[in-house]
């Protein structure tokens, strides 16, 4: 792989769908069955129009967006997201990364998310990853 | 009422988990957008890294093996946490609790056959304006000691 430079204020951008099932194929890689996941009726009860995909789901789609960044899924040494709302099926995410600090071996991220209607699914996101 | 604050210290594990290929493979596939049926996790998307699910691409590469994706760790790691939430004694209602916030370090990637150990402990409770905040801190090691994954899981509930 060729080797890349970085410079502050470089940006990037990953989108992803999260698809009708998604919360349950994502329970059933993770072992996350939380019913509010998975059961629309238990989504309800927790004030949500049905179930609502995992946040540590957006979380590693996040990760992705740096990983495809810096080329390489072994480089992500951190990252720290607050979940400010819920993603939900057929929701849309873009993540939107902007390079914040560099330094000889580290890279630093603001990683931004939102839905489709605008609203940020993660608040704070930060994504850290090896480089050089 | 809010959770009862002597709590804070009570560690939950050791939690032993050996990382197993098929599994590593399955949650990046995933992860990424596979579709699975029964029988297989799916085909791998286009944008994915094939040092997440292809043998021979992994060893060839610069770790020699397959990596799990970095966020499979919450696949174990989460194991203090979710005792924590489940402990009696601290009393945490479920249906009231939403995951606030998420923090994990990677000291090194993670590859078939690893064996990680991991235990954890209420480092942080409190309350503000009606909701609980429960902090469970964790260190993943392998079995020479040293920490691959650290872990801070944040849950907010409602009283």
């Amino acid at each position: 792989m060729p080797s890349r430079t970085f410079q502050v204020g470089d940006t990037f951008t990953h989108v992803r769908v999260c698809d009708r099932y998604r919360p349950a194929y994502y329970a059933g890689a993770s072992g996350d069955f939380n019913p509010i996941h998975i059961d629309p009726e238990v989504g309800r009860l927790a004030g949500f129009n049905g179930i609502i995909l995992q946040g540590l789901c957006t979380l590693g789609w996040a990760v992705e967006a740096v990983s495809l960044f810096v080329g390489d899924p072994g480089r992500i040494r951190r990252v720290r997201v607050r979940f400010s709302r819920p993603v939900l099926p057929e929701d849309t995410v873009t993540f939107k990364g902007r390079v914040t600090a560099l330094a000889s071996d580290r890279l630093t991220a603001e990683v931004s998310a939102t839905n489709q209607r605008g609203e940020p699914v993660l608040k704070g996101a930060v994504v850290e990853a090896a480089i050089g | 009422m809010p959770l009862d604050k002597r709590f804070i210290g009570r560690s939950y594990g050791p939690f032993t988990y050996e990382l197993g290929l098929e599994k590593m493979r399955e949650f990046s596939l995933i992860l990424g957008g596979s579709t699975p049926r029964a029988g297989t996790p799916g085909a791998p998307p286009a944008h994915l890294s094939p040092l997440l699910y292809d043998e021979a691409a992994a060893k060839a590469g610069p770790y020699g093996d397959v990596i799990a994706s970095p966020s499979f760790a919450v696949v174990f790691a989460i194991q203090p946490f979710s005792a924590a939430i489940a402990d009696p004694e601290l009393g945490v209602d479920m249906v009231k609790l939403v995951h606030g916030e998420q923090e994990l370090e990677f000291l090194d990637v993670m590859k078939p056959g690893d064996v990680l150990t991991t235990t954890g402990s209420i480092t942080a409770l409190y309350d503000k304006a009606g909701l609980d905040f429960l902090v469970v801190t964790t260190e993943s090691k392998n079995p020479q000691g040293q920490t691959v994954v650290r872990g801070v899981w944040s849950a907010v509930i409602r009283q």
